[in-house]
């Protein structure tokens, strides 16, 4: 309450300055010229999502007379803006954030900021989402969406086919068996596509279902977890299906994306986050959604992908920033970003979006995101991860799984030493 | 005589007034050129030396500098598998590269220099591609080559070729690349073509004389004559295969498989992607080595195959002469 009533009071004042222009006396300590003050806030969204952002950033302003959010845009050039603004120590006031053990050094912990201020109501967020966000016992970042994978289907080419659409429980052999009966090359079209580049965060939980994991627990060991059978045998399913071709490779170099060919009803399963929900249904796809199919015998497992709001160390701007995430994480903002999923239970009761068939499996896929992903356990994971995304791509062209990763393995022993 | 004078003109007619001119005339060109003398010690001496420096260190962009010695030189060589292999598909790319774009910079520049009608414009619409900026090129390049839909393959297919998929093949993703690269030659087909300019016609003209063929006179006559064009061309091609990485990085991210991952694109993913600035600039100084070393090789040959006309002066009596003799002969 304390910083909010500060906040309103700095926001007045600012108000009076760029009122009469003369205010040279309350002359605010970090205003810039005119009295007004500028947050800087980094996203790596782009076209729609983006839209949407800087949309929000319009309301904050609204609400903030005196302030001037500068939405900065760095798309695939993320990572590089963001640690040259770090290193220049000139970092947004405010990012999105998902790589927590490369930049925590660099973020304000905001343990003290989401405990005092009631207004954040943090019990309303789905808890599950804040082991990602810290290191240690610190806070460095509040949920902003999450997503967790599912599998879509093309209701059209089910039905055509005489198929039952599938359902929650269903296993890996009925999805080969079913993408087996949708696969017709006289027509170009394949029953699942794979992509030709993973991101190896996306697959863990096609490979914590079988039982196996990229690192151990503690993570210190990947020796027998990265090239255990469990791990191998999942990747090689997929490399399996492409091999007898009721997948077909998708987003390689010069290739159409999974999604494109999803959308020209090409392939009848794709496996994604929410992301492509909006333009399935755009495309005019009548797009069905199933949780992730289990290995015979063995519970599912999902993997979560999570975009936190963090605050930089050397933001000059943190009460402001502080601000900003609140109202980026209201309840009005959150309705505004479909793209994401809700973070707050209290929206998902509202807008009854567990009980949308389109949107439950996300929510069961939820219940079974409970494993740490291999990037939160050992601070060295992006150089084991380079070996292991060498080993995965090769197996998508047709290499042994088991050969693969286990060169993988002794290609990344040196960063574990 | 006169070579003298034009090199000092101020020799003889300055010396009186040495003193004034030391104080102040001295330092005046200096000045003229101190923009570019600043630009060059800031933005490229500068960084030079720094990178030398960083590559003593372990410096990632956030977090600790720590100073270790020649620890990144021994890891590369000793615990990096991918170091290895760039630096083999980088060798690989160059032995194909450098010969190619060296013949077909002179096999156009020979074609631009017949006297034939729109050889003007042939000339524009060579070097146009060297004119594009490398990120349109790969753009332009990921069309043609693309499996499905390229125009390549279509062409292919005309001929009942069924083309590969370029760029997701690894046979044939380093090919692709080669090709590629090979549409940037304009400005060495240009210096070929001036090259090719400079030759005297006279010395054809005794060569058919002498019953020498056109392939005769190629090799003996065209080939001796513009080596030290050649040698130019040969070192910047070298350098330019050892450097190459807007394609890789635009036109096939390295892959498939890592079939594509030049050197230059494995330091460009140490320092940008997994932001080992110190280990990346490690890097380049071993890349600047092997570069200085294959430039001192070529240059070292040279003296073997390079004809300097300068070198035939003593000559020079014989060939007036027998340009005389030419003239006569019409």
């Amino acid at each position: 309450m304390v910083i909010v009533s500060v906040m309103a009071l700095t926001a007045s004042m600012l108000a009076g300055c760029g009122g009469g222009g003369t205010g040279t006396a309350q002359e605010p300590d970090n205003g810039s010229q005119a009295g007004v003050t500028t947050l800087r806030f980094a996203t790596w969204d782009t076209g729609d999502a983006l839209k949407i952002e800087q949309d929000i950033a319009k309301k904050f302003e609204e609400s903030h007379p005196g302030t001037k959010v500068q939405v900065e845009a760095y798309a695939d050039g993320f990572d590089q803006k963001l640690a040259a603004g770090f290193g220049a120590a000139n970092p947004p006031d405010v990012m999105y954030m998902w790589d927590f053990p490369t930049y925590h050094q660099s973020l304000e912990p905001l343990d003290d900021y989401a405990s005092k201020d009631k207004d954040l109501n943090i019990d309303d967020f789905y808890q599950g989402l804040f082991n990602y966000g810290k290191i240690g016992d610190k806070l460095y970042g509040i949920p902003a969406g999450f997503t967790t994978r599912v599998v879509y289907y093309n209701k059209k080419l089910f039905d055509e086919a005489g198929i039952a659409y599938p359902n929650d429980g269903w296993t890996w052999t009925d999805f080969q068996d079913i993408a087996k009966r949708l696969t017709d090359p006289s027509k170009k079209q394949y029953g699942f596509g794979v992509r030709a580049e993973n991101d190896t965060y996306d697959l863990q939980g096609l490979v914590w279902s079988n039982g196996g994991s990229f690192i151990s627990e503690d993570g210190t060991t990947i020796e027998g977890y990265m090239n255990s059978k469990e791990t191998a045998e999942a990747i090689q399913m997929l490399g399996d299906m492409l091999k007898n071709g009721t997948a077909v490779l998708a987003g390689g170099k010069g290739q159409q994306s999974g999604e494109d060919i999803f959308k020209a009803g090409k392939i009848a399963m794709w496996e994604s986050g929410i992301w492509p929900l909006e333009s399935f249904r755009e495309a005019g796809i009548d797009v069905g959604t199933v949780e992730m199919p289990a290995f015979p015998g063995k519970p599912v497992k999902g993997v979560l992908a999570e975009s936190a709001l963090s605050i930089a160390k050397d933001s000059k701007h943190k009460d402001l920033a502080w601000e900003f995430i609140k109202f980026y994480v209201s309840d009005e903002a959150i309705k505004m970003r479909v793209a994401d999923l809700p973070v707050r239970a209290s929206v998902v009761n509202e807008l009854k979006k567990d009980q949308d068939p389109l949107y439950k499996p996300y929510y069961t896929m939820l219940e079974r995101s409970d494993n740490t992903p291999a990037f939160l356990l050992n601070p060295k994971w992006n150089e084991v991860n380079r070996q292991l995304s060498a080993a995965v791509e090769s197996v998508m062209f047709g290499s042994d799984a088991q050969e693969a990763l286990n060169q993988a393995v002794k290609d990344s022993e040196r960063y574990l030493k | 005589m006169a070579r003298i004078n034009v090199l000092n003109p101020q020799r003889q007619t300055a010396a009186p007034k040495r003193l004034g001119r030391k104080r102040w005339g001295g330092a005046a060109p200096y000045l003229f050129i101190f923009p570019w003398i600043f630009g060059f010690l800031v933005f490229t001496l500068g960084p030079l030396l720094f990178s030398l420096v960083i590559s003593f260190f372990d410096w990632p962009i956030v977090g600790q500098v720590t100073f270790v010695g020649f620890d990144n030189y021994v890891e590369m060589f000793s615990d990096d598998p991918l170091f290895w292999k760039s630096l083999m598909i980088t060798l690989k790319f160059a032995a194909l590269f450098v010969p190619l774009n060296i013949i077909v910079a002179l096999g156009l520049a020979m074609l631009l220099n017949q006297k034939v009608k729109g050889s003007a414009f042939f000339r524009t619409a060579f070097y146009l591609p060297s004119v594009i900026s490398g990120v349109a090129l790969a753009m332009i390049w990921s069309w043609v080559y693309s499996g499905d839909y390229g125009i390549l393959n279509y062409f292919l297919s005309v001929f009942g070729i069924e083309g590969p998929d370029w760029l997701n093949d690894t046979k044939w993703s380093l090919v692709a690349m080669v090709i590629a690269s090979l549409w940037g030659q304009g400005s060495m087909m240009l210096i070929f073509l001036a090259g090719l300019k400079g030759i005297p016609k006279d010395l054809y003209e005794s060569a058919s004389i002498d019953g020498a063929g056109k392939i005769r006179q190629f090799f003996n006559v065209t080939v001796p004559m513009i080596t030290p064009t050649l040698l130019f061309n040969l070192i910047t091609s070298i350098i330019a295969a050892f450097q190459q990485l807007t394609l890789a990085l635009l036109l096939t991210g390295g892959g498939p498989l890592k079939s594509t991952f030049f050197y230059a694109m494995y330091m460009y993913e140490n320092a940008f992607k997994y932001f080992k600035m110190g280990y990346s600039a490690a890097n380049a100084w071993f890349m600047f080595l092997i570069v200085l070393t294959l430039t001192f090789l070529v240059f070292k040959s040279s003296e073997a195959w390079v004809f300097y006309e300068g070198e035939m002066k003593k000559a020079k009596p014989k060939h007036v002469k027998r340009r005389a003799a030419g003239r006569e002969g019409h």
